[in-house]
């Protein structure tokens, strides 16, 4: 999996693309808190090119959320492909992480 | 007992890369099977990625040799099946009805996840292997 990240008007962009499993999902939480501690802590996380993601995925990005909730903050999801959206609804997280269109859309109305 | 129309086999140290290869190993399978339908390959799919991690992630060897993990993935006319088995294992430790977790806990979905992803799962432990059948009964 690939990280990467870009810092917009109001929001840093978070890239993951790859598969978000027991392998990627310490690293995503590792990157996105250097994001954080970079000084964002409005946080997109751009599922466009994330094709897979198991419930260690799923824990990282709410890891990711605490994270960015305590720097006064929060994060939210883009993108979403079939079967993030499949795991995220079977576990009922789709409550807790706003999904939407794209990265531009989540914080378009804040 | 139907025939198999496509299968995979991997067996190997418990490890992180072990997870990588599987992963890579299912897709291979879909494209020998692309009469299974998206969703019965994405749901077949994380859950055996779900089980394998599980014994990547908890696992313990039962005497001097490290756990090894194997999956074992047929595609029959109207049913997938995966046998993932931890070798030269201690038997699982813990509960092994699923939970369900607080909202804001980042761990402990899994079990319960595997249990809405496929028809039946059952357990069998026999000579230091413990063994995870995952079923799933195609959508026709």
């Amino acid at each position: 999996m690939e990280f990467s990240y870009e810092v917009r008007d109001s929001y840093a962009e978070v890239k993951a693309d790859g598969r978000l499993n027991m392998v990627s999902a310490p690293k995503l939480r590792e990157f996105v808190t250097d994001v954080i501690a970079g000084g964002s802590n409005r946080i997109v996380v751009n599922l466009e090119n994330t094709a897979f993601m198991d419930s260690s995925g799923l824990g990282a990005l709410i890891g990711c959320l605490k994270a960015a909730r305590q720097a006064g903050g929060d994060l939210r999801i883009a993108a979403v492909q079939p079967q993030v959206k499949m795991v995220l609804e079977l576990t009922s997280m789709d409550r807790v992480l706003t999904s939407y269109a794209s990265a531009e859309e989540a914080f378009s109305n804040d | 007992m139907t025939r198999v129309l496509a299968s995979r086999s991997f067996r190997g140290l418990a490890t992180e890369d072990a997870i990588e290869s599987i992963h890579n190993h299912l897709d291979s399978l879909w494209l020998d099977a692309p009469f299974v339908q998206d969703m019965d390959q994405m749901t077949f799919t994380t859950a055996v990625i779900e089980s394998a991690s599980n014994i990547v992630q908890h696992a313990e060897p039962v005497g001097q040799d490290p756990v090894e993990l194997g999956v074992d993935i047929e595609v029959r006319p109207t049913l997938l099946q995966a046998r993932v088995s931890a070798y030269h294992a201690k038997p699982p430790f813990g509960p092994m009805e699923p939970g369900i977790p607080d909202e804001d806990a980042e761990s402990g979905r899994g079990l319960a996840l595997i249990e809405a992803l496929v028809t039946t799962v059952t357990f069998e432990r026999q000579d230091g292997t413990n063994t995870w059948v995952l079923t799933r009964s195609s959508q026709d």
